[in-house]
């Protein structure tokens, strides 16, 4: 009974530990070598065409049946178009505050693939095309994302 | 002896039975992928390694991750005032690690000059050994390569300079050997050893390749390797040659760019080699017909450097399409070879 005990308040204390240092943690802007454009977060049309932006994004990545098994089982969709539009916004230019966990946290346990990776590039470019911003934009966003490629995939 | 023969029948019957198994049981299953982004696997060389159009690239060629396999078939075709091309090849990649290629070429040259001396060694008895066929010259080459991916990203590490770097190999072979020796080439056969670093700038949309050859291939090996002057002194000196390919995408799926492949002076200044004729002879001789003015023509260029502007559009990743506009300076004995290059490449 008093080992139970023991566990359980180890437990909340490694529970509390946990969500205190991802707070902290959190995830920070990429550092492209030739920079992000200033006006990248106007190109997209703003929070708001950012929060368009991500919605496609998780529209086509339900679509495929190559990746969306994994956001349908580990996640809730609307908070991640949420964390992920703070996310986007932050990479871009920001300045906001992301409040999601870390790209590592948030993968660690997922097995990605580079496959199941470009799946989700591929769902990007057609998010890009949906919401009409011009290309050369829209790879200002995979520049300011592919550096988490080496966290995420894990497999 | 029996006995053997049957072994190896049966050896080969399970293999061929391995093969099939294989192939039908995980034929979209375990090894088989096209999971890498469109066109970032780059399209079909001449040399049947992947990259642009005779720049071989750092990346592996087709459609696969580092998760599996996938592999590709090409055809190009150049043409240019004094030759044709058909390039017929295939490709293999192996989990983005390594590739394996082969690809045949047939050239037909088109120049008088040449075709007249065929005419006059044939009409004349002079024998056979040029390799020079009054009517229809035909070289043919096959190349085999492979590549290594040594570290690197090409298209992810956005936050660091350090770009995706291949090491290559290739061997080819060029079974016109008569034609190359009279061409003033050494060898019809030899390797090349390449090293590739490429990269993608996404801010600017753009792959950044460079690649050091070492080689002393005459005209990509089309025209052999090495040089042998008049006294019968060959040489094959391989040197580190540069090229240099730029890609501009200005889609997902379209790329336009340029290319340009730094070329050896083995051959510059070079008149045929008749050593297998009476050269005495054969000179008297067309000044006798008062063709005197052929033994100059006969004198071949110096050899330019490849320049090529190029467009790939890839609808999907089963097929992409290459059309380019080569700028070759001059070939062998045919000044200023302009012409155009199309190229299919088909990805499984």
């Amino acid at each position: 009974m008093t080992i139970r005990k023991s566990t359980l308040s180890l437990c909340a204390a490694l529970l509390a530990l946990c969500s205190a240092s991802g707070a902290i943690a959190g995830e920070t802007k990429t550092k492209p070598i030739m920079g992000i454009p200033a006006s990248s977060v106007a190109a997209f049309g703003g929070v708001d065409g950012i929060h368009n932006w991500v919605e496609s994004l998780f529209y086509y990545i339900m679509l495929d049946n190559r990746i969306n098994y994994i956001f349908k089982e580990f996640g809730n969709v609307d908070r991640q178009i949420a964390l992920n539009t703070q996310l986007e916004h932050m990479v871009l230019g920001g300045p906001n505050e992301y409040q999601g966990a870390s790209m590592s946290a948030a993968h660690a346990d997922l097995g990605i693939t580079m496959t199941k990776f470009n799946a989700v590039v591929e769902a990007a470019y057609n998010a890009c095309e949906r919401n009409n911003i011009p290309y050369y934009n829209c790879n200002d966003l995979i520049a300011a994302l592919a550096p988490f490629t080496r966290v995420i995939v894990t497999r | 002896m029996k006995r053997v023969r049957l072994g190896g029948l049966r050896l080969l019957q399970s293999a061929a039975l391995l093969v099939t198994a294989v192939c039908s049981s995980a034929a979209h299953a375990d090894w088989y992928n096209d999971g890498k982004v469109l066109l970032t696997g780059g399209v079909f060389t001449v040399d049947g390694a992947g990259g642009g159009g005779a720049v071989p690239w750092a990346t592996i060629s087709g459609y696969e991750t580092r998760d599996g396999i996938n592999g590709s078939a090409a055809f190009t075709y150049v043409n240019l005032p004094a030759l044709q091309v058909s390039f017929y090849g295939v490709n293999v990649g192996f989990y983005d690690r390594l590739e394996l290629s082969y690809v045949t070429a047939r050239l037909s040259l088109n120049l008088s000059n040449v075709d007249l001396v065929g005419l006059l060694t044939q009409s004349l008895n002079l024998g056979d050994s040029l390799g020079i066929n009054a009517w229809n010259n035909t070289l043919q080459m096959d190349t085999y390569g492979a590549k290594l991916r040594l570290f690197g990203d090409a298209v992810y590490t956005s936050d660091s300079w350090i770009p995706q770097v291949s090491l290559g190999g290739l061997y080819k072979n060029n079974m016109s050997k008569d034609l190359v020796h009279t061409l003033g080439a050494n060898k019809n056969k030899d390797y090349e050893v390449y090293l590739a670093a490429t990269k993608v700038l996404f801010p600017i949309s753009t792959l950044v390749n460079y690649t050091a050859r070492y080689t002393s291939a005459n005209e990509d090996g089309l025209v052999g390797f090495g040089e042998c002057s008049g006294n019968g002194n060959c040489t094959n000196k391989r040197k580190i040659r540069s090229e240099v390919s730029i890609a501009h995408l200005v889609a997902k799926n379209t790329a336009i760019g340029g290319e340009w492949q730094q070329h050896g002076d083995n051959l510059d200044g070079k008149s045929l080699n008749l050593n297998g004729l009476d050269t005495q002879g054969l000179a008297s001789l067309l000044q006798n017909l008062g063709l005197g003015g052929l033994s100059n023509s006969l004198t071949q260029k110096k050899e330019g450097d490849w320049f090529d502007l190029f467009m790939a559009y890839a609808p999907n990743k089963h097929i992409s399409f290459v059309v380019a506009y080569l700028m070759f300076g001059n070939i062998s004995v045919a000044p200023d070879q302009n012409g155009f290059y199309f190229s299919t490449h088909l990805t499984f």
